[in-house]
């Protein structure tokens, strides 16, 4: 990995990372008001691995697109990386539950159209999008379109694409929700190297305690109706973490089993 | 060429050549009247003859001026009008109404309003083939562009895209298939619309030659023009499809 990689976050203390005081959101309006959120608060250091779980409906990807501007209007405060979220901000990348690649693009152009808002010169971003593609196994499909891809490649160029951008703050939004268990598990560990590679901070909404316990530093548990949080669990796996290990390991599951007591 | 194409074009000429013999058949032991019904060997070389002389020439010239004029026009004016409509919510749910009711308006029953604002000559054969391509284009191409995947616009914004270079690298692309197939639907209709305004108005044109055959009962220089009138048709549709396909290549792979 080139050096600009390495420093992402150094300018940034430990305690620069996100900050969420007191944050409450509503859907709707009337008579159909949805609490979606009340009164989170939550404290993601620089470089940390966070994923929230809970079941569907606790508000975890609203959290989330609050954190990356993408939702606005609640109440509270939210800074990250110091500032205010905003969608848009290059020091942010999100990724979504659905590749949402561009059919009509290639995998190198769908990379290319996240990564040519953060880089200007074409040379420079061709020689990323190839090293990036290549260390995801997919070097020779570069130029094939989505609908030439399994369900897990296209995840994964997904990923390329996130990660391309060196952003401080990664946000992902159930990635490997619709992926089978083998590739899942091939795809958290390309997760895991990108993230090690880089020294961004990365919030992961999922509702898969194992995917949760596997990759992050800490799990912070949600309960619905209102969405809060009812737990926020430190992973002392030690790194590097190999996930296919981890599904032998009893502490692992112990780990897994105590997260399902604190989901009910 | 594979087996089935091989299969499917014998078969469609054994269609052909089975339609044209009963025809013939039918003309000749004047099982019905031949003059009202036409003989095939005789409209095929009444139109062979005068694919050569020259005389279809000028009318099919003039007829495809009038067509690509139409096309062109309505289908610039309709996409302008789809950007503003799908850019605006607001301004297209004020305007859809107007456009379903202008679509569903037999544009026909137009032709003569147009003949009494532009005349007879070409700029009423125009106006009758853009009052039929602006709709269909236009409506094709708001439905393409309101099959948007939401994904695509929440990743745009989280990579802090503009709304406009939303609009022309997400809602266009995402459109060109439906903008093709209103192109291409737009072009056939606009087609009827001048052939029908020429034999309204009269003037030269490929409709006009057959009003004035129909008019002097001569059924063979009818059918004649209309191989003329269906060979142009595929011809342009063909090569539409040709270019949609290029374009949405990434579809059928």
């Amino acid at each position: 990995m080139s050096a600009d990689v390495a420093g992402l976050g150094k300018n940034l203390s430990p305690g620069q990372g996100i900050k969420v005081h007191q944050v409450s959101h509503i859907y709707g309006g009337g008579d159909r008001v949805v609490q979606a959120l009340r009164e989170v608060n939550l404290d993601i250091e620089v470089g940390s691995f966070v994923s929230l779980v809970g079941a569907s409906g606790c508000g975890k990807t609203t959290l989330l697109d609050i954190m990356c501007g993408l939702t606005e209007g609640q109440q509270g405060t939210v800074t990250v990386g110091g500032l205010p979220p905003r969608a848009g901000r290059p020091d942010t990348a999100r990724m979504f539950a659905r590749d949402a690649l561009l059919p009509w693009l290639t995998a190198e152009q769908n990379v290319d159209y996240a990564l040519k808002t953060r880089i200007a010169d074409a040379a420079t971003r061709r020689r990323r999008i190839a090293a990036l593609l290549a260390a995801v196994g997919l070097g020779d499909f570069a130029h094939a379109y989505p609908r030439q891809l399994s369900q897990g490649m296209r995840q994964r160029v997904a990923l390329v694409r996130t990660f391309s951008l060196h952003s401080e703050f990664v946000f992902l939004d159930e990635p490997f929700g619709a992926l089978d268990a083998l590739t899942k598990i091939t795809l958290q560990e390309e997760l895991i190297r990108l993230w090690s590679e880089t020294n961004s901070t990365v919030v992961l909404v999922t509702h898969d305690l194992s995917e949760a316990a596997a990759l992050s530093d800490r799990v912070v548990v949600m309960s619905p109706r209102p969405g809060r949080i009812v737990a926020d669990v430190k992973i002392d796996i030690p790194r590097p973490r190999r996930v296919k290990d981890l599904h032998s390991n009893p502490e692992f599951h112990e780990i897994v089993a105590d997260l399902w007591a604190r989901l009910e | 060429m594979s087996q089935d194409t091989l299969i499917v074009w014998t078969g469609r000429a054994l269609f052909l050549g089975l339609w044209m013999g009963a025809w013939e058949w039918i003309a000749r032991t004047e099982l019905l009247p031949p003059a009202f019904i036409g003989t095939p060997s005789k409209f095929i070389r009444q139109f062979w003859i005068s694919l050569w002389d020259g005389s279809y020439l000028e009318a099919t010239i003039v007829t495809m001026q009038a067509t690509l004029a139409a096309f062109v026009v309505g289908a610039v004016a309709a996409l302008l009008v789809a950007m503003v409509m799908s850019a605006s919510p607001i301004i297209g749910k004020v305007l859809s109404p107007f456009v379903d009711a202008f679509n569903s308006l037999p544009r026909v029953a137009l032709i003569p309003l147009f003949i009494i604002w532009f005349g007879l000559g070409m700029t009423q054969k125009v106006a009758s083939g853009v009052s039929i391509m602006f709709f269909i284009v236009l409506s094709y191409t708001i439905a393409g562009a309101k099959s948007v995947d939401p994904d695509h616009v929440v990743l745009a914004r989280s990579l802090g895209i503009p709304r406009w270079k939303i609009f022309t690298t997400i809602v266009i692309p995402t459109a060109v298939p439906a903008i093709f197939s209103g192109l291409r639907l737009g072009m056939i209709y606009t087609i009827l619309g001048v052939i029908t305004a020429e034999m309204l108005a009269g003037g030269e044109g490929l409709g006009t030659r057959v009003s004035y055959y129909s008019n002097i009962f001569d059924t063979n220089g009818v059918l004649a023009v209309l191989i003329v009138l269906v060979l142009l048709a595929s011809a342009v549709s063909y090569v539409m499809s040709i270019i949609e396909n290029w374009i949405g290549r990434w579809r059928s792979i």
